[in-house]
């Protein structure tokens, strides 16, 4: 598999981490929040769908960045990579 | 003198190299054509990490050319007479220099716009020159190295299985790699048994410039 | 069969550049340029191995990678590599070959009295005799593995050796806009086009030359398209380079055989190169595989596909036979027939098994001198060593049946032709299923969205000649008595793949795996259509709805070698400190922690490990010792936030930490377990250097950096690996101080400018280093880091200056012993199912805070008293216990009941004088005094009395570190 770093161009695959469903990070209950039940969900719950994933990759063996990549997880098609970063205006 | 997490200058008299055993000036392999790579370690350089807060990426390149001479942009990396510099991931910049004062310029040039880590100790630069250095790499790193692709003055970071690599292209046939120094011996090792088959010059340490 | 080489012709060929090689045992001479199949039958040669299942004799049915029978194992230096298709074997004096599965001799083969046992050996036979209950004392499971041995031998291909290959393979990275793959002429018309357009093209041929059918059907223009292809700047031609595998983002995986055709390597030159190619666009030229017809003696040495004999006549100058008859179910056979008269080869008669012929087909046969034989077949074969004669009768191709009357021909070469199936394999390694085509009886590839092509017979586009139809009959077998095979490697036979259908397996891939058709090293390149035919025929189904199995990578077998590559040998690569050569000259014995080379212990002369850790540790508790921590991971961690990030990733707190302060911190992972442990300097306001466990470093960076990108993305923190730019040594025992003040420059090290937790910076021998006194062992102990490039410097100072104590390096058996002994927590501890209050870690579990894992630590479950937790654990009776030992109550070894935990580390206390451990202990601390033991009872049998202690077990007042 080949997935395309937004920063680095396309690489291997041999050179990214998978950390998991993009959704669920997203989910993540803030800092601090005493929600028992968020929480269980956040750490125990996946979704293993077949078809469209949004999921997080780091270049780990590249640049580092983690990358946000939508990927069929019936063909392995990728369809959109973007760079976790902040926004911000130069 | 500055506190040694700041910076600590490479001190040619105390330094060791962790691949001095292997860096013995000669000819190996099949040279039936002759040696079509050079090897050689560039040692006792100054290399900083220069990392920019987010939104300060042009203002930390223009400090790291006021501070190196470097030509080097938010879009550019650059090769320069006593300094190169690249960009490995996103605001995030290697620097390389023979002198030895490199962190605490940076450091001060950059000032609130970005961090800047002294690595002199913790990276090894190893270059790799000639004819067939691109067929040599093309065996370690998944990496297209056509001109086009990978021009002069890019650099790039990727890894050959656990060791992880920064690779700057330095002219047509030169390349500099950084490696983790702890796996410089094995990568040198692997690098050598990768360039038996074109034949290659070891050349003495502090003489890695490209052949002419 | 009686082949020979004609006087003149063949293309590749090298006349009167004679070569010898050794084919079992025996002298062969053949052509530069032949492969081994060419040469063989150039011999005289007919049978060059034995079959799989029955050992019938067998010959060279095909002319290239699709050889089913003529596998050898090639013999190297030592080494011997197993199921070499002859036909892809190029010759070249020296080379040692010896045909399979024969015993004891080829000529003579034993075994063979397995096909008087006619059905023993049918289909589904080994799981029907072997598998499931016993039916004592025959049948079952049991039987198989009684019998397994004398199975294998004797069903089976060729042997692997046991010596090491030490041949030489690579693996080689490439990137190109068009990969081309088959160097026959629609794959040259493709390179050329894309080479025009100034695209990076790269071509893989598997022969040694490029041009495929044109070139051994004579086409006229193709050496002028090879020449223009070879002077294009941009394309880089790889010959006997096969493509084995296509992956996601069209990464093709192509195996070069760079020098198996040579006797001779150049220094550093691979044997084999793994290609692994990345192709903007995959244009696939692969060509077609001719079918064989299955019909009883099908097998017999001297049958062999029409268009093999076409090429061995055009390529090597080399006939199968001096009378030769055809037997087909399409045109392609009568160009081979036209061809090979060419040649000067005695076409006697062409038995076509379709009733109706049409014209262009006829005239050829009449030109060819042919007698042309139509709705007839081939009912049986006969011959000894070789073929002598055939049996040819009227047939109906509806029922696949013989009408009438056999007449015997006279013939020692019968080719056949079953029709084509285009070379799809690598098109439907992604996936898709292959789509039938009717008027070409044939499955061409899936159509998927991925940037691939055809062309030329892979696409189903064949050309062979004005007149011709390139659709067989749609039949490809004869029933008529006798064994048919429709897989020659795994002999499996027509009547197989029917009683298969009879058993009930009725779908193409449960056929596939009953019968082991299409399953041998050929992975059913010639038999796939015939068998699914079969089945199609068994069913009652037309064969689009049978369908066809699956090709998977790789398209032919691949060495072993070429996979590991450059990975042999390195595979583990080693990492190295600063100091690693000194402890190598210094006698330390070196052990692997992850990719680490570290000292274990440093053997004195005839002193084993144990003595040895004892005295180390006995130094570092009475005098002074000295050990290499370099392998710590460590992280700069710097930014405006770099305090509050430290409080979300730690338990405990960091952002009162004065700077020029250290201080102990755990991480827990999300799920409230503990993650790893370690000491955080403050160097600056903004500025941490975050130490981690050894083995951790790259977990932890990781972890780390997931949530400053991921999670919290507005922390303004910066993280850099620095792990490799410090050297680091730890000086630890009661005279470490007057070590470090005779030594350090620029800065005191007395207890007031350096207590402990403290950081000061000074310089030793020249060097500027960083020390922070901070004990892992108990004693008074000072960490001294500087760059790593002066490491060794720093060491062999502090050693000279520790020589008046009698300082001396310790390794990490005796690091092992010190932690045990004052119990602190390692990898074997923080095991990702302890928790802070398992390891009585609880007291570093800010209340004040929220932090990763703190939600969940509390949670049911992880909470009880009766969970198991960290506990000391002290042999009785001074007898040895084991690491791993299961704690139990139970004083008797055969007896020992519930285990109520496990000893996670255990050591010889210099302290204590016996031996000691840690355990994890279901309700530990309330057993504390408790006499329980430590049982062995796989490993080491040993079943020891040990008390249940508090888990530190030196100076609980820590009054020996802080002092
Ligand atoms: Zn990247």
């Amino acid at each position: 598999m080949i997935i395309p770093c937004p920063f680095c161009g396309p690489r291997d695959l041999a050179e990214f981490t998978y950390h998991g469903d993009a959704a669920r990070a997203a989910a993540r209950p803030a800092h601090g929040s005493t929600d028992q039940e968020a929480w269980d969900r956040h750490v125990y719950d996946r979704r293993n769908p077949a078809g469209s994933h949004a999921e997080i990759w780091q270049h780990a063996g590249g640049c580092r960045s983690h990358l946000r990549v939508v990927r069929d997880t019936r063909t392995h098609e990728i369809t959109e990579t973007t760079l976790y970063a902040p926004e911000v205006s130069q | 003198m500055a506190e040694p997490f700041i910076s600590t200058p490479v001190m040619a008299a105390t330094a060791q190299s962790p691949i001095a055993d292997a860096l013995l000036p000669g000819e190996y392999g099949n040279l039936a054509i002759g040696a079509q790579v050079a090897l050689s370690e560039r040692f006792g350089l100054a290399i900083c990490d220069v990392c920019a807060w987010p939104g300060l990426e042009t203002k930390t390149a223009n400090a790291i050319k006021r501070a190196t001479g470097l030509a080097v942009t938010k879009r550019r990396d650059a090769v320069g007479e006593a300094a190169q510099g690249f960009q490995h991931a996103p605001g995030r910049w290697t620097v390389i220099a023979e002198d030895p004062s490199l962190a605490e310029r940076l450091t001060r040039a950059v000032s609130a716009n970005a961090t800047v880590v002294d690595l002199a100790h913790g990276r090894t630069c190893l270059r790799i020159a000639g004819e067939a250095g691109t067929s040599v790499l093309a065996k370690l790193f998944a990496i297209d190295f056509a001109e086009k692709a990978f021009p002069v003055a890019k650099g790039l970071a990727t890894s050959h299985h656990a060791v992880l690599a920064q690779i700057q292209r330095v002219d047509a046939q030169t390349f500099d790699l950084l490696v983790f120094r702890s796996y410089a011996r094995t990568f040198f090792h692997a690098l050598t048994r990768a360039s038996e088959e074109f034949g290659y010059r070891i050349v003495p340490p502090r003489a890695g410039e490209p052949e002419t | 069969m009686s082949g020979y080489r004609r006087p003149s012709g063949g293309k590749v060929i090298e006349r009167g550049k004679s070569i010898t090689f050794t084919f079992d045992g025996k002298q062969y001479f053949g052509l530069a340029g032949d492969t081994l199949a060419s040469a063989l039958i150039a011999g005289g040669v007919s049978v060059v191995g034995r079959s799989f299942k029955y050992h019938r004799p067998r010959g060279i049915v095909a002319a290239g990678v699709d050889e089913p029978n003529a596998l050898v194992t090639v013999l190297g230096d030592g080494a011997r590599e197993p199921n070499i298709r002859a036909t892809e074997i190029e010759i070249h004096d020296g080379l040692v070959c010896e045909s399979q599965n024969r015993f004891p001799s080829l000529d003579f083969d034993m075994r063979a009295l397995n096909q008087l046992g006619g059905d023993a050996l049918a289909a589904g036979f080994y799981y029907k005799t072997f598998m499931g209950p016993a039916r004592w004392p025959f049948g079952g499971t049991r039987t198989w593995m009684a019998f397994e041995r004398q199975i294998r031998r004797a069903a089976g291909l060729g042997r692997a050796g046991t010596e090491s290959d030490t041949s030489r393979y690579d693996r080689v990275n490439a990137h190109c806009d068009t990969l081309v793959v088959g160097g026959g002429k629609p794959g040259i018309v493709q390179a050329l086009e894309a080479a025009r357009k100034r695209r990076r093209v790269i071509v893989c041929e598997i022969d040694p030359t490029l041009g495929g059918y044109a070139s051994w059907s004579g086409d006229p223009d193709i050496s002028a398209m090879i020449t223009q292809l070879q002077a294009m700047d941009n394309v880089q031609i790889l010959t006997r380079t096969t493509a084995w595998g296509i992956y996601d983002g069209n990464a093709v995986a192509a195996l070069e055989r760079v020098s198996d055709h040579r006797r001779d390597r150049a220094p550093g030159e691979a044997r084999q190169r793994m290609w692994i190619i990345r192709a903007g666009h995959v244009a696939l030229a692969t060509g077609a595989f001719e079918r064989p017809l299955v019909f009883p003696g099908n097998d017999r040495p001297g049958v062999m596909l029409a268009s093999a004999a076409q090429r061995y006549a055009a390529m090597y100058g080399v006939l199968p036979g001096k009378r030769i008859a055809i037997v087909t179910n399409n045109d392609s056979a009568y160009t081979s027939a036209i061809a090979l008269k060419a040649r000067d080869a005695n076409v006697i008669t062409i038995i076509d098994l379709r009733s109706e012929v049409s014209g262009g087909a006829r005239s050829i046969a009449s030109v060819a001198g042919a007698r042309l034989r139509t709705g007839q077949a081939v009912v049986a074969t006969a011959g000894t060593g070789g073929l002598d004669s055939i049996q040819v009768a009227p047939f109906d191709h509806r029922t696949r049946r013989p009408t009438g009357r056999s007449e015997g021909i006279s013939c020692d070469c019968l080719l056949m032709s079953g029709g084509w199936s285009p070379a799809i394999h690598l098109a439907s390694h992604a996936g898709g299923a292959p789509r039938w085509d009717d008027t070409l009886k044939a499955f061409l590839a899936p159509e998927d969205g991925r940037d691939l092509s055809l062309h030329g017979a892979a696409a189903g586009d064949f050309v062979f000649g004005a007149g011709l139809s390139p659709a067989p009959a749609p039949v490809y077998e004869v029933r008529a008595p006798g064994k048919a095979f429709v897989d020659f490697q795994h002999d499996v036979t027509a009547d197989d793949v029917r009683l298969a259908h009879r058993e009930g397996f009725h779908s193409v891939e449960h056929v596939k795996r009953y019968t082991t058709l299409g399953m041998a090293t050929d992975q059913g390149k010639t038999s796939s259509l015939p068998g699914q035919a079969i089945l199609a025929d068994a069913l009652g189904r037309p064969l689009e709805q049978v369908g066809t199995t699956r090709f998977r990578p790789p398209f032919t077998p691949v060495s072993l070698g070429s996979i590991a590559a450059e990975r042999f040998g390195d595979l583990h690569p080693e990492r190295i400190t600063p100091i690693h050569d000194w402890h190598v000259k210094n006698g330390a014995r070196m052990v692997a922690a992850g990719h680490w080379q570290r000292p274990e212990c440093y053997n004195r002369w005839k002193e084993s490990v144990e003595q040895a850790y004892i005295r180390e540790a006995k130094t570092v508790r009475r005098g002074v010792g000295i050990v290499d921590v370099s392998t710590l991971g460590k992280i700069d961690i710097q930014g405006p936030d770099a305090a509050a990030f430290l409080d979300r990733v730690y338990t405990n707190g960091f952002a009162r930490l004065p700077v020029g302060k250290s201080r102990y911190g755990l991480m827990l992972r999300e799920d409230g377990f503990v993650f790893d442990d370690g000491t955080t300097w403050r160097l600056a306001p903004d500025r941490y250097l975050m130490t981690t466990t050894t083995a951790n470093a790259g977990p932890v960076m990781q972890h780390l950096e997931y949530y400053l990108n991921v999670i919290w993305p507005d922390i303004r923190v910066h993280l850099t690996s620095v792990t490799d730019q410090w050297a680091a040594m730890a000086v630890a025992g009661p005279h470490s101080r007057d070590v470090l003040a005779a030594i350090v420059i620029d800065t005191d090290v007395d207890n007031l400018t350096l207590p402990p937790m403290g950081i000061v910076h000074g310089r030793i021998a020249e060097v500027p280093v960083m020390i922070c006194r901070l004990s892992f062992s108990g004693e008074r102990a000072y960490e001294v880091y500087c760059g790593a490039h002066h490491g060794a410097h720093v060491w062999n100072a502090l050693i000279a200056a520790g020589e008046p104590w009698g300082i001396l390096p310790y390794g990490l058996e005796a690091l092992g012993a010190l932690r045990i002994e004052k119990g602190h927590v390692t990898g074997a501890e923080i095991d990702g199912r302890t928790t802070a209050r398992d390891l009585n870690l609880d007291w570093m579990l800010s209340t004040k805070k929220p932090f990763i894992g703190s939600a969940m630590m509390d949670r049911l479950g992880l909470v009880p008293i009766t969970r198991q937790a960290l506990v000391g654990v002290v042999s009785i009776n001074g007898e040895k216990f084991h690491g791993g030992s299961h704690i139990v109550e139970s004083a008797n070894p055969k007896k020992p009941g519930p285990s109520l935990g496990h000893v996670t580390a255990m050591c010889y206390s210099p302290v204590h004088d016996r031996y000691i451990g840690l355990a994890l202990v279901s309700s530990g601390r309330a057993r504390l005094g408790a006499r329980l033991y430590a049982t062995d009872p796989v490993r080491s049998a040993s079943h020891v009395p040990v008390e249940i202690v508090r888990h530190v077990m030196v100076d609980p007042s820590g009054d020996r570190m802080h002092g």
